[in-house]
């Protein structure tokens, strides 16, 4: 999608939100005020009952605001005609609420018919969609009831795109899908938003999608109060008060490791044996090295495996050593996963390759608890676009 | 099988049913000459001319009446307790009702029929436009489509089947009943079952067959335009389901 | 309609109006809206009308509630069956009862027998349907609990499948019923003599078509509370279903 071509989005601020349902006693959003920068992900997060979802409904008046404005842009929403106003936001629900009666390319093209686009332009926008969220042409005169759920879940968010609006409203879009699915929905979601950088309103009850997902987090408390409004790093790093440390949770340390990539610390070297150089020299190399074992690479620098003791006693390197160079680990893998990566294979030392599959350094557990505990750590805060999710 | 009297009295009657609906014979009161095709065309035209009137009105006030409370969920008592309380009215008794206190003659007696065919319509229209998926209304909603435009685009198409069913039965309420309208001067194949003493056992067994064979036809073209007005997708997630 | 059929059948507004005895006799002889004086007095008219009508309505739905039963149980096991009861039952019941009853005219003539058959036909359909959607509304969960206690198959549908059914059963049974009492009323054309019969002796006068038709449905809606109460006592766990709507 070129970029002159799409809307360009907008901001969503809230200014002294409140929401008072008659006959109850607390609102159910109490003077919520938050500015979403155009561009952003906003993950609305919080226990159930915190008003979460009212607070992202209210955005495009599927509930009325009883106290305060919301502005699109510059604008308000309620000064817009409500069903207008809609057509012009991207709504995804959780149960996605695609018509079966109606096809996959119908369904897409929902909005845009509401908005009088002619016949040609839409069908090429229904083509250009499928494509966008990783759908196969062919599923386009499917019917709801033939899909799965993830794929269900990934026409509802084109659906939502379809018209190219500003702001996109996600209902725990993902929350009804299995973890593994989700987990791929998750990723496609984000690297879709890099290309399109839609202003998203995220809500989910799940802090770890909240840190994943989103580029400003707001943690709502019951009775609809902002407890925090911060980057997913400030977050983890200094809650504001104790309900937010406990809505984190206790291995925030370890969550952090979600928003960091393999590159972003200072990695081992091993000792490299090359294929057919002499044991003689690369136990030279050994002494005093970072890493006590030395890493087989070919001609290319590409880890072939481990240099074992065994090994070391013939004259030349061999070409299949006895241990396998894995896990492999590489630069642009998440920290998280690297760890868990260590963790599952119990290896204490893996190699780490370029996008080339060129050996860059080694990792260990060791390295990464050091640098939870070093004063870098706390001093790091990653910028939007510097975040693991997206080139 | 011994081949008794009854049986052969039986096959007669149904023999000579056939033979008064194709040729004309003599009344059994001897002065007219009755039956015969020309007489029961007429009467089977008259019969579906009431009838389709009759529907006409039913589903001209029940359906609107029950897609907008079923679209607003409003009434559910109102529109259970009007289908039950269908049931509960005696045929015989409404349209002597009906020509006893407001009149006889085609409009009025229109009327009756009409009051029997709106009970199940509003019933099923509401039970089946409140029954749609709430998250395909609420996406709809979210899209920004109108009230009128859920309606149409999203609701009807989907409770096309519970619709239909319930302009199905209305219809078979009425078109049964019709037959009664003789009672109120209006001409139907009532005339024939009524009239055992003009028409003799043949007519009266004939004008029951006919009757039946027209409501098995009608029941028949409804279904089949229950089948095409029901959307693919909606046929193919009932397969599936 | 043709001359000859008019000698012969009382067309309304033209009966000549006979055999009306007490009670206010200008209140009849207006044929105001409700004589409640004659009514008083010619009560006992409707009694008769009124017992063979609750006689001939109890005995055609115990018949057709145990046919249809009968077929439930034999299709519950055979779901091949499914269709063709369903089918057959679809058909009888689309046929009118009006047209039905002249339909066995030459098989079983005119009066009880007659009436006893076509009310009950027309039954089976709605009360069928019922039962099987109720069976097959019971949750796989208690059938494989009923399972894995050790119960047989027919100890597990007498002790689990039917109770928990009952609810929708008895719903069939509502609508049935309640169905039934309207259409007996038609059996005056089958020689019965229910309620139908005084109402088409005096087609015209008022006052008959409020009691005889008001006696008819007041049957009728005290067989519904009736039965919706027996839902209610026999099944407490459960809310009462949606109604099956026909």
């Amino acid at each position: 999608m070129e970029a002159d071509r799409s809307t360009p989005a907008a901001s969503v601020t809230y200014r002294d939100v409140t929401k008072r349902y008659p006959g109850q006693s607390h609102p159910a959003v109490n003077h919520l005020s938050l500015e979403v920068p155009a561009g952003d992900i906003c993950v609305l997060v919080g226990p159930s009952g915190c008003g979460k979802t009212t607070a992202m409904r209210m955005v495009n008046r599927t509930v009325d605001i009883t106290e305060g404005d919301i502005l699109i842009g510059d604008t308000s929403v309620r000064d817009r005609d409500s069903a207008e106003l809609r057509r012009q936001m991207g709504y995804v629900i959780q149960q996605t609420g695609l018509f079966p009666h109606r096809s996959v390319a119908d369904n897409i093209a929902t909005v845009p018919k509401l908005l009088g686009w002619d016949r040609g332009r839409t069908n090429a926008r229904v083509r250009e969609l499928l494509a966008l969220v990783g759908l196969d042409p062919a599923m386009s005169e499917r019917f709801p009831s033939q899909l799965s759920g993830g794929q269900q879940q990934r026409v509802g968010v084109a659906r939502a795109l379809a018209a190219d609006p500003p702001v996109m409203l996600m209902d725990e879009p993902f929350g009804a899908i299995d973890p593994i699915n989700r987990e791929r929905l998750q990723n496609e979601f984000l690297r879709l938003q890099a290309e399109i950088r839609k202003t998203v309103l995220f809500v989910t009850h799940d802090i770890d999608e909240a840190i994943k997902m989103g580029d400003r987090i707001a943690i709502l408390k019951d009775g609809g109060h902002l407890a925090q409004y911060a980057t997913p790093a400030e977050l983890l790093m200094a809650p504001a008060d104790d309900f937010v440390e406990d809505f984190v949770g206790a291995d925030r340390a370890l969550k952090r490791l979600a928003l960091m990539r393999v590159r972003d610390i200072d990695l081992w070297e091993a000792p490299l044996a090359f294929v057919g150089q002499s044991t003689a020299e690369v136990r030279a190399k050994l002494n005093g090295a970072e890493v006590p074992h030395a890493l087989v690479v070919d001609s290319e620098r590409r880890p072939i495996g481990w240099l074992s003791e065994s090994d070391l006693q013939s004259g030349t390197v061999p070409q299949s050593p006895d241990s396998g160079p894995d896990p492999i680990l590489d630069l642009d893998d998440v920290m998280r996963d690297a760890l868990a990566d260590l963790l599952q294979t119990e290896t204490q030392y893996a190699p780490v390759t370029d996008a080339q599959g060129r050996i860059a350094g080694v990792l260990s557990v060791e390295i990464i608890s050091e640098f939870l505990v070093s004063p870098e750590a706390k001093v790091e805060e990653h910028a939007a676009v510097e975040r693991p999710h997206g080139e | 099988m011994n081949i008794t009297p009854l049986h052969l009295a039986f096959l007669n009657t149904f023999t000579d049913a056939f033979n008064f609906i194709f040729h004309q014979q003599e009344a059994r009161t001897g002065q007219t000459m009755v039956g015969g095709p020309h007489q029961v065309l007429h009467l089977t035209g008259q019969h579906l001319k009431v009838t389709f009137l009759a529907l006409g009105a039913a589903t001209a006030i029940a359906l609107p009446a029950g897609v907008v409370l079923g679209h607003l969920r409003r009434g559910e008592t109102f529109a259970i307790a009007l289908g039950n309380a269908g049931r509960a009215v005696p045929e015989l008794a409404l349209i002597a009702f009906v020509a006893a206190f407001i009149g006889v003659g085609l409009g009025n007696v229109t009327i009756a029929f009409a009051v029997l065919g709106i009970p199940p319509i509003l019933t099923n229209a509401y039970v089946g436009i409140s029954q749609v998926d709430r998250n395909a209304v609420e996406a709809a909603r979210g899209m920004g489509m109108r009230g009128l435009q859920i309606i149409l685009r999203v609701e009807l198409p989907l409770a096309v089947p519970t619709i239909m069913a319930g302009i199905r039965t209305g219809a078979v309420n009425i078109i049964a009943t019709v037959a009664l309208a003789s009672l109120a001067g209006v001409s139907t194949l009532g005339d024939l079952i009524l009239g055992r003493n003009v028409y003799g056992d043949q007519g009266v067994v004939a004008g029951a067959i006919l009757i039946a064979l027209l409501t098995l036809a009608l029941e028949l073209c409804l279904a089949s335009l229950q089948w095409l007005l029901t959307p693919r997708g909606l046929k193919l997630a009932r397969a599936g389901a | 309609m043709s001359p000859a059929l008019a000698q012969v059948v009382p067309l309304l507004g033209q009966v000549t109006i006979h055999n009306r005895t007490g009670g206010n006799a200008s209140c009849v002889a207006q044929n105001k809206g409700f004589c409640l004086g004659w009514a008083i007095d010619n009560f006992d008219r409707y009694t008769t009308p009124l017992l063979n009508h609750l006689l001939l309505v109890l005995v055609s739905v115990a018949i057709g509630f145990t046919v249809a039963f009968a077929m439930a149980l034999l299709s519950h096991n055979r779901r091949w069956l499914v269709p063709t009861f369903t089918g057959t039952t679809g058909v009888l019941y689309t046929i009118p009862s009006l047209a039905f009853i002249f339909l066995l005219l030459p098989i079983t003539g005119l009066g009880w027998t007659t009436a006893i058959i076509v009310l009950s036909v027309y039954t089976l359909q709605i009360i069928y349907r019922n039962i099987v959607a109720g069976l097959a509304n019971v949750p796989a969960e208690s059938k494989e609990a009923g399972r894995g206690m050790g119960m047989t198959d027919r100890q597990l549908l007498w002790r689990v499948e039917l109770p928990l059914a009952l609810p929708e059963i008895i719903a069939g049974l509502r609508i049935a019923t309640v169905s039934t009492v309207a259409i007996a009323s038609l059996m005056v054309f089958a020689n019965v003599n229910t309620l139908g019969g005084p109402l088409y002796q005096q087609i015209d006068f008022k006052t008959n078509i409020v009691i005889a038709g008001g006696l008819t449905i007041l049957m009728a809606i005290t067989f519904d509370l009736l039965l919706l109460l027996a839902q209610r006592l026999l099944a407490p766990w459960r809310r009462p279903p949606r109604e099956v709507t026909v």
